[in-house]
């Protein structure tokens, strides 16, 4: 199954290995080619920044204010008021009881989720890396086709299934399914992270009389600690983001924070609050940003990694 | 193998994994297969008129939101490629010039972190027929300018390309950047001794060399066309009318809206067999790129 290797290069290490000779560059005289690159790239930048730009600031606003229409004024009065009516009192169908509702949906939905989806597959990733396992090229290709299928052709299936286990609608339910969806890509990048590790050191290993388990939690697991955290952060970002299995499988009782605020954003009737909705998107927005700027480097390398998910 | 529990416990630990795959994608997808064939339509139903099998097929067919949807599945694959060209000339000025790299990298790819439902927002209030980008546009003197774009079925589907341009064109700069940082910088230098002119450089030597990141980028465009749905849902929702109609959205449209079984296997059938075209490129490419470094090496 090399040739699953090769794509996984394609994808992933492509950015994770960043090669270029690095030269001291020499103090050079800025040139008018580099001044109108550097233009080009600012407004770029600033393309890039604009819808940022305005759901902050329509976030601090009076409706007052965005009533007049000046949508890429700074805020007259900036007022917290809209970000506590998203918090407490946002409207998502029936229920008023603000965002704050879907946010800890989405908390208590990413911890098991987390915890499945990388138990699973590290496990099933390391069997099919170090062990001689019987099928264990077919089953490869197998699941990497089935990181691309797409979700609809599934989905019918499984929500009767998740019907069936009574899981359907809460916590659990979206959790399983986050888990099962992610389970093909996170194996791949688990197993191709796990075939480079010398065979001499397996061999010594299971001469020493290691099991299988013994093995994978004294030396397999404290060396996994590099993909382990860009996983870990691939697979934060993207369940917190993740609105359709949530409206599929939370029911009413285990919406997540998407789901929320897609509901609050799409309504229809009565007066929209502009200012309600951009805080909204904020306070779903916030977390993955959170991450994306502490450790941006690490969930670039997750995101290609994990491309193939889409 | 000196210890007995060695060779059951990798066996064991493939199960769960194993029925996952087998359950979970395979059986399901086979499933759905089934279902399409049948006339189910809130509940499933297990008979399949042998006489009159594709008949689910042939309503998908002849429904027009259906055939919006695949004319859109086009028109935001064509329109998304934008990400990829934008994402190269960013890549290559920022690979050329290195100032401020690092700055520019965090800038371009911060909307992959967020939400589309959150880029939904962001663009669905830009947009907006009243208060929005219009507006401002307009009492600059502008008056002639239409910005309400996702109120008329016509532009809608520009709106929605926009933003997914927006949220997507960052990544294809990181992988373009790396693809550009793997080229051996002595290309560059012996460029300028021969004197090749830099739009020729690029167009007749760079990215020809880098042809194989450029498929990835379009294969990897290709299926996030396909499954383009929460995007719609948080700046159209299908409309105008079904103006903004793609398959994924079509497909669960039918299913918890209309809930019409039946129909909406036949129309995720398609959608699997869209993705099947898409994937077949995927395969040959890595056999290609396996043999081409099988001979290198």
């Amino acid at each position: 199954m090399t040739d699953l290797t090769a794509t996984q290069k394609a994808l992933g290490a492509e950015v994770a290995v960043r090669s270029a000779p690095y030269f001291p560059r020499k103090k050079k005289a800025i040139t008018g080619r580099s001044i109108a690159v550097l233009a080009f790239l600012a407004i770029c930048a600033l393309f890039f920044c604009i819808p940022l730009y305005v759901v902050i600031t329509t976030s601090f606003k009076t409706m007052d204010q965005i009533r007049e229409g000046a949508m890429f004024a700074l805020p007259n009065v900036w007022t917290l008021e809209a970000w506590d009516h998203a918090w407490n009192t946002a409207c998502s169908g029936t229920r008023c009881e603000g965002l704050k509702v879907g946010f800890w949906n989405s908390v208590s939905i990413l911890i098991p989720s987390l915890v499945l989806s990388i138990g699973l597959s590290i496990v099933t990733g390391y069997a099919l890396a170090l062990w001689n396992v019987k099928w264990a090229g077919p089953f490869l290709f197998v699941l990497f086709i089935c990181a691309f299928v797409p979700f609809q052709i599934i989905m019918f299936p499984l929500i009767s299934m998740t019907a069936t286990l009574k899981v359907y609608g809460s916590i659990w339910g979206v959790a399983i399914i986050h888990a099962v969806l992610a389970m093909p890509v996170l194996t791949l990048i688990f197993r191709n992270y796990y075939k480079d590790i010398p065979q001499e050191i397996m061999s010594a290993a299971v001469m020493d009389s290691g099991s299988f388990w013994k093995i994978f939690f004294e030396i397999i697991l404290p060396m996994s600690g590099n993909i382990l955290i860009v996983v870990l952060i691939l697979q934060i970002t993207s369940i917190w983001n993740d609105y359709l299995i949530g409206v599929t499988f939370g029911g009413l009782g285990a919406q997540p924070m998407t789901v929320n605020l897609a509901n609050l954003i799409t309504i229809s009737t009565g007066t929209v609050r502009y200012n309600d909705n951009m805080a909204a998107a904020l306070l779903t927005a916030i977390p993955p940003l959170v991450i994306y700027f502490f450790v941006g480097k690490l969930f670039v390398q997750g995101i290609t990694a994990g491309a193939i998910k889409g | 193998m000196t210890f007995r529990w060695s060779r059951w416990s990798p066996q064991l630990a493939l199960m769960p994994a194993g029925l996952v795959t087998l359950v979970a994608f395979i059986g399901a997808i086979l499933w759905t297969i089934y279902l399409s064939l049948t006339r189910s339509r809130r509940l499933p139903e297990y008979e399949i008129d042998w006489t009159d099998w594709g008949r689910q097929y042939e309503r998908l067919f002849k429904d027009d939101a259906w055939m919006i949807s695949l004319q859109n599945l086009i028109v935001l694959g064509l329109g998304s490629a934008l990400a990829i060209v934008f994402g190269f000339i960013l890549a290559a000025m920022i690979d050329r010039e290195k100032r401020g790299e690092s700055l520019f990298r965090t800038v371009f790819l911060y909307p992959l972190a967020i939400s589309l439902i959150v880029t939904g927002a962001a663009w669905r209030w830009i947009f907006n027929p009243e208060l929005g980008a219009e507006h401002f546009i307009h009492s600059i003197g502008l008056t002639w300018v239409n910005a309400s774009w996702l109120a008329r079925p016509e532009t809608a589907m520009y709106g929605v390309i926009l933003a997914s341009v927006w949220q997507s064109a960052g990544f294809y700069m990181a992988l373009m950047l790396a693809g550009l940082k793997s080229i051996n910088s002595e290309i560059w230098s012996a460029a300028r001794l021969d004197g090749v002119g830099l739009f020729k450089l690029y167009t007749e030597i760079i990215i020809p060399m880098m042809k194989f990141t450029f498929i990835t980028c379009a294969i990897l465009l290709s299926l996030g066309v396909i499954k383009a749905y929460d995007v719609i849902v948080a700046m159209t929702n299908g409309g105008p009318g079904q103006s903004t109609y793609v398959p994924a959205y079509f497909t669960i449209q039918a299913l918890s809206a209309k809930g019409n079984l039946g129909f909406a296997s036949a129309a995720a059938v398609v959608m699997l067999l869209i993705t099947a075209v898409i994937f077949l490129p995927l395969v040959l490419l890595t056999a290609w790129q396996q043999r081409r470094s099988g001979a290198r090496g």
